[in-house]
């Protein structure tokens, strides 16, 4: 709702998403979906690779999503058990 | 593998309670991106409830803190606590996972992003006031972020 308000300013906004299905019924206006866990949403603690290159792939998807309202899923995964050790698996290199 | 049932979890977390009404839009606004991302200067905003140790109060880190903090660009993560309901052994461990200040530092040095604006701003989530969030939350910070020459927000939830 802060992107919403932020970008009706005059000020575009790209929303990093932890949870698809909230964020598809409060539709910010540009929207980057990751399956990582609430508190851990960047990364793995101290994988400065990895966490650069999330974010790097955020901002390269959000800056390109042309319908407002959209929501980009990039290949972040965690398993079930959502156990630091074992999430955080990416499809994905940059 | 599909995303997780967020919604779902939330209402057996709380099966007493009758399910949250989420807010629902039909539209979405929008602000078209006029500047390429290595000339944009992207300021980073944060609802982990980051604050500075010693220094700010911390959150009310049940629930409808309507108070922003202030987190200055250069700061050393030393530096940072977290208050929020939400505590990922992750988080206590590298800020960055939920606040990545200092990736966005390096991205600003590497050239990637134009610039990270100064200063950059946190907030606790979980804010069920939905009317004040949006009268009163929102408009200060629209106000912070238009002195400081952003061309782009970029939002981390925790």
């Amino acid at each position: 709702m802060i992107a919403r308000a932020v970008e009706g300013s005059g000020i575009p906004t790209i929303t990093l998403s932890a949870a698809l299905d909230i964020t598809e019924l409060v539709k910010p206006p540009r929207a980057v979906f990751v399956d990582f866990p609430l508190g851990s949403l960047v990364g793995k603690p101290f994988d400065i690779k990895g966490q650069i290159n999330l974010i790097k792939n955020a901002l390269k998807e959000g800056v390109n999503i042309t319908k407002p309202g959209s929501i980009v899923e990039l290949p972040y995964f965690c398993n079930d058990d959502l156990s630091p050790q074992t999430c955080f698996e990416c499809s994905i290199d940059s | 593998m599909s995303p997780r049932k967020i919604i779902e979890e939330i209402k057996k977390s709380f099966p007493n309670q009758p399910p949250y009404q989420w807010s629902r839009f039909d539209s979405s606004p929008w602000t078209p991106i006029s500047k390429p991302l290595s000339k944009s200067r992207v300021a980073l905003i944060s609802s982990g409830g980051v604050y500075i140790r010693d220094e700010q109060e911390p959150f009310n880190a049940e629930k409808n803190d309507l108070s922003f903090r202030i987190i200055p660009k250069n700061i050393s993560v030393s530096k940072l606590a977290i208050s929020h309901y939400l505590k990922h052994p992750n988080a206590e461990k590298d800020i960055n996972c939920i606040f990545p200040i200092e990736r966005f530092r390096e991205l600003e040095k590497e050239g990637f992003i134009g610039g990270l604006a100064d200063p950059c701003y946190t907030f606790m989530g979980r804010i069920f006031r939905r009317t004040a969030l949006q009268t009163e939350m929102c408009p200060q910070l629209i106000e912070m972020l238009g002195s400081c020459g952003v061309d782009l927000l970029f939002l981390v939830p925790s």
